[in-house]
């Protein structure tokens, strides 16, 4: 044992550390969270172009009307909002997040219910009693769409429901479904696929949509994590078909992308304003509730953003040509389904809903060889 | 001692909070490492972890070694431009470079469009969504870990043995397998240690580059925590884990413990 050896191994663990460290230290380094102190609200979002429409639309005349300032933070994690509570420092008020998430956040009592006497009775009449639940009210609605690359599927030759999007014969090309990303697996559309009409899909049969996926899943090239991704796969040609959110191919198609989105048999879900337990400003966040479900104000979002709004007064202010490729415009409404958020939210006997059991049999079921 | 504190309060506390989820629940519990256990899809992403890890790995040796090797040949200015070209992309973000890989291996990429181009295939062939995508993205984020713990102990090998052996009448071949090998393999062990335990806790380049067969475990880890919000299940699979890597840490540096290994050559 040489005075050199040991010097080789003190080198060793020193690059090793110095190296590692390095790599380790990335994930803790966060940017300070926005404070909720009294007088300040905050609210929570996924970010890009919807978070900068808030801050125009919503957060600005919001400040200017009642005094209150609004910070915005993100993204509305569960994960987040679960290390916050138990850590006794939450800095949330207002989340806008999807079905999914708000669901599991209910069941671990980290959501305080909505006080429904605060809203405007005018808007909720024109709101679907569906986006009224005990814990959070809908406001910008997309649904899980046929999305599709037009180079690919010129002139109207795409599949036009999910029993074609099955059909491996029929449409070469490659599939793109979500693995995470919301709401997954689509059970539903595994069933219509399967020949169940869209009236009947509830109670879900689930070992059925099994099946059916189990059918799907030669064709899928990507099971995709992130709506983003898929639109990026389709736009590049990566694959030809994607089972994704239609407002984001609506999107990039303005933008000027080969995409395109059939609304046929489409998943309508969601994205709702829920108020965070032990929020420091619950009198004002149920007033920017109230203020943000203006079907006005819900125009101005859309715009910019192409999802439906929740409240039917928002297509008063809207062009024809605006309103026509929104998920909610009457002729693509009429064509599409609503998911069921109770059967997706029942709590089982062993403490889990549906859609965690689902979440991990998709998981084990990807894992299957 | 304030690094000792710093060290105690960063890792050990929020790694004890970790252990104590995996096992309180809140009473104490084998529940969640039963369920782990139970679970065939948990040990097939391990699998999976392993066999990425394990490729990686050994690719990162192949293409790293000689590169090293190189480094230490060439003229002084030669050596920090090659140095500059390793570490540039070391310093871009992994999600960028992961994008830039889907730009270049795509259905409709550069190669794909080169190789039709060229008349050499005439369906473009999948360099993506599968093991190979996986082995290039990771390999070429993690070449740097490799390439500088084999380039520091390269570049303190005594140069005048390798000649003396040749002198003394070893060809070139021998003289690199019986000298020069034997006494960069620290550099070997330290290289391929640090690829292998950053390579298992990979998260966004198989996720991205993947397909239905690279699904791993620190995905499920994801899957439990944030979306499951499952914390106690999360923390056992996280324990797992570590668990796996550090009884791997020590066997590898056990085995191929570096004293022994420079102690042998100089015997």
């Amino acid at each position: 044992m040489s005075v050199e050896a040991r010097t080789t191994r003190r080198h060793f663990v020193k690059t090793i550390g110095a190296v590692g460290a390095a790599a380790a230290a990335g994930p803790f380094f966060h940017a300070r969270p926005a404070q909720a102190d009294k007088g300040e609200l905050v609210v929570v979002s996924w970010g890009g172009s919807w978070a900068k429409s808030l801050r125009e639309v919503m957060f600005a005349p919001f400040e200017k009307e009642t005094g209150y300032k609004v910070r915005d933070d993100g993204p509305p994690e569960a994960a987040k909002l679960k290390a916050m509570a138990q850590s006794g420092s939450v800095t949330w008020d207002i989340l806008d997040t999807d079905m999914p998430a708000l669901q599991t956040m209910v069941k671990e009592g980290l959501l305080d219910p909505i006080d429904y006497s605060k809203i405007d009775k005018a808007k909720l009449n024109n709101i679907p009693k569906t986006l009224q639940s005990s814990h959070a009210v809908g406001h910008k609605i997309y649904s899980f769409n046929i999305v599709y690359n037009t180079k690919t599927y010129p002139g109207g030759k795409h599949p036009k429901s999910w029993a074609e999007v099955w059909d491996g014969e029929k449409f070469k090309g490659g599939r793109s479904f979500n693995f995470r990303g919301g709401i997954a697996p689509q059970l539903e559309i595994a069933l219509l696929a399967d020949g169940v009409p869209m009236d009947k899909l509830y109670p879900i049969d689930v070992e059925r949509a099994w099946k059916s996926t189990d059918r799907l899943r030669p064709l899928v090239t990507k099971w995709y994590q992130s709506h983003a991704e898929a639109i990026q796969l389709v736009t590049a040609g990566e694959v030809d078909i994607a089972c994704t959110i239609g407002p984001r191919a609506v999107y990039a198609k303005r933008s000027g992308a080969p995409v395109d989105v059939d609304y046929n048999q489409g998943k309508l879900g969601s994205d709702y304003w829920c108020l965070v337990k032990g929020g420091k400003n619950q009198e004002v966040a149920m007033q920017f509730i109230n203020f943000a479900l203006d079907g006005k104000r819900q125009a101005g979002m859309v715009k910019e953003n192409p999802y439906g709004p929740s409240n039917s007064a928002a297509f008063e202010f809207l062009t024809p040509q605006e309103a026509r490729d929104l998920t909610t415009a009457p002729d693509n409404v009429k064509r599409q389904f609503w998911i069921n958020e109770d059967w997706w939210g029942k709590v089982g006997a062993d403490g889990k809903n549906e859609n965690q059991k689902q979440k991990e049999r998709f998981a084990a079921w990807m894992l299957k060889k | 001692m304030g690094s000792l504190a710093f060290f105690l309060a960063i890792y050990l506390y929020p790694l004890t909070r970790l252990l104590v989820w995996s096992f309180f629940s809140p009473g104490f519990t084998l529940e969640h490492y039963a369920k782990l256990f139970a679970e065939p899809a948990y040990m097939q992403a391990l699998r999976n972890t392993a066999e990425i890890s394990v490729w990686v790995t050994a690719l990162s040796l192949a293409l790293g070694y000689p590169l090293a090797y190189l480094m230490t040949v060439v003229s002084g200015r030669v050596r920090t431009l090659l140095i500059v070209l390793v570490l540039v992309p070391f310093w871009t973000s992994v999600l960028v470079r992961t994008f830039a890989w889907m730009v270049i291996l795509g259905k409709r990429g550069i190669i794909n469009q080169l190789l039709m181009g060229w008349g050499v295939i005439d369906k473009p062939v999948a360099l993506i969504y599968n093991m190979l995508g996986v082995q290039i993205g990771m390999v070429h984020v993690l070449l740097p870990f490799m390439v500088f713990p084999l380039l520091n102990v390269m570049t303190r090998i005594d140069t005048s043995l390798v000649t003396a052996a040749r002198s003394l009448g070893a060809s070139p071949r021998q003289a690199f397998l019986r000298i020069f090998l034997p006494l960069s393999l620290p550099g070997v062990s330290a290289g391929c240690v640090l690829v292998f335990l950053l390579a298992v806790g990979f998260y966004i380049t198989p996720a991205l580059l993947g397909g239905e067969g690279q699904v791993t475990f620190t995905t499920l880890i994801e899957l439990v925590v944030r979306d499951l919000l499952d914390w106690n299940f999360g923390a056992s699979l996280g324990v797992f884990l570590l668990t796996i890597v550090g009884t791997l840490f020590v066997l590898f540096s056990t085995l191929l413990g570096l004293e022994r290994l420079t102690g042998d050559t100089r015997a």
